[in-house]
Order: structure tokens, then sequence, then C-alpha cells
């Protein structure tokens, strides 16, 4: 059986709010020690992915006044709990993206399910929580 | 002006060519690194492996599989005296998560450091070594 995100995926995400300024969400990044906050708008749906390399693209600019949704990868390819892994790790490389936001498999639900981490990959080829 | 010595992490994790791609992992996974340079034994650098470059390698025979055939070859020169804006253009061109910082002093291909996206966030971030720890103080009952 082929497997998929639903396996190694961590249910919950950090996520901040897109009117968030871009110096809250690098906090909440360093608070936190994850390399990665979903941003979603008011009535919950994703509407992005905020990496460290994301918020690069602020150095310079006002952080306090510059939001998150100026800087965001824009949320447009669907990853569902039952989405083949290697399909998730194809779009992890062409992205250059080490998490992917997981959303639930409902038609037209934009909310957030959970996320798969790089790492938690990582540690799966080491052998440790499951053979790759 | 802030230069990339002030924020790039003394020191380098590394593993030689001819490891294979489970010792890289084991790597990450203990030292919660995303990136180990790959050096040959007199030290010289000869490229870098990225997790996603390892996470290609998902589901397959990472023992039979070299560190010198996932690695990207090392080609960026960057010294920690240049300023941080520079390396930050670097990143963004190539788009990598990490630079390994070569001081001339040292002589030529000899990695001193590196610097990763995350240091970048963590001084744009502005947080203050007492306050972060502040932050993750838990209150006593």
């Amino acid at each position: 059986m082929e497997e998929t995100v639903m396996h190694r995926m961590k249910r919950g995400a950090i996520t901040c709010r897109d009117e968030c300024t871009v110096r809250e969400v690098a906090q909440i990044m360093v608070v936190n020690r994850i390399g990665y906050c979903v941003v979603v708008n008011e009535k919950h749906e994703v509407v992005g992915i905020i990496s460290p390399r994301s918020i690069l693209k602020a150095f310079g600019m006002d952080l306090d006044s510059t939001k998150a949704k100026e800087i965001l990868l824009p949320y447009t390819i669907t990853i569902t709990p039952r989405s083949p892994l290697s399909e998730a790790i194809e779009l992890m490389n062409k992205k250059r993206i080490d998490h992917l936001i997981v959303v639930s498999d409902r038609p037209g639900s934009k909310a957030v399910y959970g996320i798969l981490h790089g790492e938690d990959l990582v540690r799966v080829m080491t052998g440790v929580g499951g053979a790759a | 002006m802030i230069s990339v010595c002030d924020l790039m992490h003394r020191g380098v994790l590394y593993c030689y060519p001819d490891d294979s791609a489970k010792v890289i992992a084991e790597m990450m996974a203990t030292h919660q690194i995303r990136s180990v340079a790959v050096m040959d034994e007199s030290g010289e650098v000869w490229g870098s492996v990225s997790m996603l470059d390892l996470l290609r390698f998902y589901g397959k025979d990472l023992e039979q599989t070299r560190a010198d055939e996932i690695m990207r070859p090392y080609r960026i020169e960057v010294d920690p005296q240049w300023p941080l804006e520079e390396a930050i253009t670097l990143m963004k061109k190539h788009k990598i998560e990490h630079l390994l910082i070569i001081d001339p002093h040292a002589g030529p291909k000899r990695p001193v450091g590196i610097l990763t996206d995350f240091d970048i966030v963590r001084h744009m971030s502005d947080i203050k070594v007492g306050d972060f720890e502040q932050m993750l103080k838990i209150p006593s009952p």
C-alpha cells in the first residue's frame, strides 16, 4: 500500500493572521523554534505559508509596518491527508520549502488540518518511527 | 553595520564524500539541523547536502547512496566580513537556506562557520537573549 501524507503529518499547525507584521511572524518562529508559520484570514482559512526565506524578502524594510500577507508564499497547491507521500516530497523540492500545509479533504475546505515536516521525514529515513 | 560573522555559527557539521546518506540523515535528526557540509580528509569543502536534497531519496536504499552523489557542489564564496545584505542577496538569488562561510585567512575552501536563514530571522525578530529566556520561562504556580 502506498504511503500517504496521513502517515507522516502532524495534526495542527502554528498560525498567524494575515494582518500580523513581519516582526511578529519572526518572533513566533523564534519563540516556537519552528521554520514555518501558516497564514490564515479572519475566517481561519489558509492564505499561505511563511518560511524563513520569505522573511528575508522583508530585510531592509520596516518590519513593524510590513504585513505577513505581503511576503507569504500563496497557498495554491492542495495536499490532503490522502495525497501520496511521494507527491508531497516532489512538491517540497519544486517549491524549495521543507514544510507543507495539509488541508482537510472535504470539498472546498481551506481549514488547516496539519503540517508535513521535512525533519519528521528525515527521522523516518534514519529508521526511527517506522521504516521509510 | 552588521556583518556575516556577527550572526553565523562557528564550526561546521560535516561528513566525508564516501559516507552514506543514512549517516547524513542521522546527523540531521540528532543535531536538528537542515544541512551538512561534505568535506574531504584535508578539510577542504566539496559541497553540502540540504534536507530537501536528502528527501529526494526517501524510501530508497540510503546505505547504498553516497554523500557525493546527493550533494550540491560548493561554488559560493562567502567571507565572514561581508555585510549581511550581500549574504541575503546570495541566498535569495540561489534559493538556498544556508551559506558556508570561508575565512580567507584559514585557507581556500576551509569553512569556518555556517549562516542559515533562521539565524537572520532571529536577528530580525529583535528578541534579545534575556527577553527570549523570559518568554520561554514557565510561570511557577
